[in-house]
């Protein structure tokens, strides 16, 4: 009796693991591909909505081909993709902020063959010219975004400041007219947290004319004069309590823009979708004026130019379904619905770059893009390199700036 | 009778074949893979680029903050171990007394441990929250401070609170363990040792802690082991910041492989780790003297 049951045990274990085993064993009868995607601000789930709108309608027009879209934060994308192709399971394509360490890597179609000609002929020469890697455009542009100053009209009046800044000295001046004034408003919100360091950082230093990469001689720059002169000129700030407390704990949503929203900071760096997201968390009311942001004496103000890109991966060999799925999303009447559900960027196209040139919205940022720095994205290390300044930079303005950045440089050095 | 035997240990097969299927698939090969992954070069995507000898490990041991980062460790798991424990025997003796209501009390020190960490961590985050945080809201209120303090800030008070907030989730779990181990001690050595005149605090000293031990040495060790690679506090609250100044070798390796995008390099930090956990436990045993007691 103790026998049977035992064997009938075995038995039906046994069946339960072949049944198993013969569940997941896939069909493959038409080409599938996988796409990871970020998921862009927008407005809730409009990211997820408008990839499976666009994968229902490609695969009725394209009955033989089955696109997965995937969306993921931009917190775990990176994490994400690296996991999956480190397991083997590599993508076909990929919708995020960087391209050359793949590229660097040979893992990536170029650009030539994942779009049709006449595709690549609509995208901007510019953004096309940030996507190459050694001469040789690996990468889409799928948007971009640009920086500008915002600030709190009503706080700024009641400090009777009149004039923006222009340069260092006269913001200097002007926080310190907002910190004698104004009790328990920060003049300058710098968000030097992980989240978006490298941005914050970037646009300081570049009005002081530093940058993180030098082309000329082909290597990181963390340490340079510039860098730490910036550094040390926004600790001061931070020092006469001119920013809020703890930079280098301040992430730029949760606490810099979240501070601005509540009407509790006069100045901050915003991207071309602070506009939205201050009318959906509590900013609604504030009157908000743009500007461009405060250099150095001797020192033109920057913007920061940012563009992400669609990759496509050729491990698994789709070539001509990926090609076709990427025609598809640039389609204009696709392509304006990808950028309204990301929430409106900069379109990469020029057939919807005319139609932004004239969105109220868009305009300022769009004018400010020819002085725009970008990162030195196109250099294989940048994704890794980018990871240590977001942890570690903050420190720079709390910390010793030429020991912190001299670390980070070394750190830059020997990243991969 | 030897046939009889052998058959019955290989009729177990089917029984404790999948746990042994798991402990393989789940422990050993993803450690086996840990370990091998430390010795390869691997760039940000994730493609291998075969093996690089000792490389991963040279770098990290050059990290600038890695010394720092150890010492908080020790720091880190040895305070929290100690402080549970010195709390969790008063209050186990507390809920392991008659009293009005005992049953509530003890359903109501359940919920920090049956909460997830995940949760009770955003919890104490907004809790110390240096612009809205309650905390902050309460000291002003009762004139303590004048101005909203950053809690989480500074790298000594960060440090502090996710001690707190470790001890206040490890608390109910040791404090049951060593309750368990009180409702074991028979009433009878109780009542002798009364009858024999023996005070109070003799009666613990000599009697209940002893008789405790077996029980405290399991919720030490296993309070080692988690506290030892706690992630959600840390990395919820402080995420290891300002920089990496309440990073612990854990939180360390997931930074270096998912935000520095170097795999090989974290998991030479995550061998380390493992070592370290290992020598913990051992050091552990011998100081306590394990086998005494078995």
């Amino acid at each position: 009796m103790k026998r049977m049951t035992r064997g009938a045990a075995v038995v039906s274990a046994l069946t339960l693991a072949v049944t198993m085993a013969v569940g997941i064993t896939p069909s493959q009868a038409a080409t599938t591909l996988t796409m990871i995607a970020a998921d862009y601000p927008g407005d809730g789930h409009t990211q997820q909505d408008q990839w499976t709108d666009f994968a229902t309608r490609f695969h009725a027009a394209n009955p033989d081909i089955t696109v997965n879209v995937i969306v993921k934060s931009w917190n775990d994308i990176d994490q994400y993709v690296a996991t999956q192709i480190a397991s083997g399971q590599t993508p076909d394509v990929v919708n995020k902020g960087d391209y050359s360490a793949p590229a660097a890597a040979g893992l990536l179609y170029p650009a030539s063959k994942i779009v049709s000609p006449a595709t690549l002929a609509d995208i901007l020469p510019a953004f096309l010219n940030n996507s190459k890697y050694n001469g040789v455009v690996y990468a889409l542009p799928d948007l971009a975004s640009a920086r500008a100053l915002f600030y709190n009209k009503d706080l700024l009046a009641k400090a009777g400041i009149t004039k923006l800044p222009t340069s260092w000295l006269s913001l200097t001046t002007a926080l310190g007219i907002i910190h004698r004034k104004l009790k328990g408003i920060y003049g300058y919100a710098i968000p030097l947290g992980p989240e978006e360091a490298q941005a914050e950082f970037n646009i300081w230093s570049g009005g002081n004319g530093g940058t993180y990469y030098n082309y000329a001689t082909k290597a990181w720059v963390l340490d340079s004069p510039a860098n730490v002169a910036t550094a040390t000129y926004i600790k001061s700030l931070v020092k006469k309590g001119y920013t809020e407390p703890n930079p280098d704990k301040c992430d730029r949503t949760a606490c810099a823009q979240a501070l601005f929203a509540a009407g509790k900071a006069v100045f901050i760096n915003g991207s071309v979708f602070l506009g939205s997201w201050l009318k959906s968390n509590g900013g609604a009311k504030l009157n908000v004026g743009t500007g461009s942001f405060v250099s150095n004496t001797g020192h033109k103000p920057v913007t920061l130019g940012v563009q992400d890109y669609f990759t496509a991966y050729s491990k698994n060999g789709n070539q001509a379904s990926i090609q076709k799925w990427m025609d598809f999303i640039y389609q204009p009447a696709n392509y304006a619905k990808f950028l309204v559900a990301a929430g409106g960027f900069i379109p990469a196209t020029k057939s919807a770059g005319v139609k932004a040139a004239s969105d109220p919205a868009l305009a300022p940022f769009i004018k400010l893009l020819p002085n725009a720095v970008f990162y030195p994205g196109d250099i294989a290390s940048w994704n890794s390199v980018k990871g240590q300044i977001q942890q570690g930079i903050g420190q720079a303005v709390t910390g010793d700036p030429a020991k912190v950045l001299g670390q980070l440089q070394t750190a830059a050095a020997a990243a991969k | 009778m030897t046939t009889v035997r052998k058959r019955y240990r290989i009729g177990a097969l089917p029984w404790i074949g999948p746990a042994m299927a798991v402990i393989f698939l789940m422990v050993l090969y993803p450690a086996y893979e840990m370990v091998k992954t430390s010795f390869m070069s691997i760039d940000p995507t994730g493609t291998s680029h075969g093996f690089a000898g000792l490389s991963n490990y040279r770098t990290l041991f050059r990290n600038p903050n890695l010394i720092a980062v150890l010492e908080r460790t020790v720091i880190w798991t040895i305070s929290i171990v100690v402080i549970t424990v010195l709390i969790s025997l008063p209050v186990a003796q507390i809920l392991h007394a008659k009293f009005p209501g005992r049953r509530f009390v003890r359903y109501a020190l359940i919920v920090p441990w049956a909460a997830s960490v995940v949760m009770t961590s955003t919890s104490w985050l907004w809790i110390l929250n240096g612009y809205y945080g309650v905390l902050n809201r309460i000291l002003i209120s009762f004139g303590l401070i004048q101005e909203p303090k950053q809690f989480l800030g500074s790298q000594t008070q960060s440090f502090t609170w996710l001690i707190v907030v470790a001890i206040f989730v490890s608390v109910p779990f040791t404090t049951y363990v060593v309750l368990a181990g009180l409702t074991t001690i028979g009433e009878d050595i109780m009542e002798a040792s009364t009858v024999d005149g023996a005070s109070g605090w003799q009666r613990y000293k000599h009697i209940i802690f002893p008789l405790l031990r077996p029980a405290l040495l399991i919720s030490m060790v296993i309070n080692l082991i988690n506290v030892f690679n706690s992630f959600p506090i840390i990395w919820v609250m402080t995420t290891g910041g300002p920089g990496y100044s309440t990073d612990t070798t854990t939180t360390l390796a997931y930074k270096i492989s998912f935000r520095n995008a170097d795999i090989a390099q974290s998991a030479s930090m995550a061998t380390i780790n493992f070592g370290i956990i290992l020598l913990f436990i051992v050091l552990f045993l011998k100081v306590s003297r394990w086998r005494d007691d078995s």
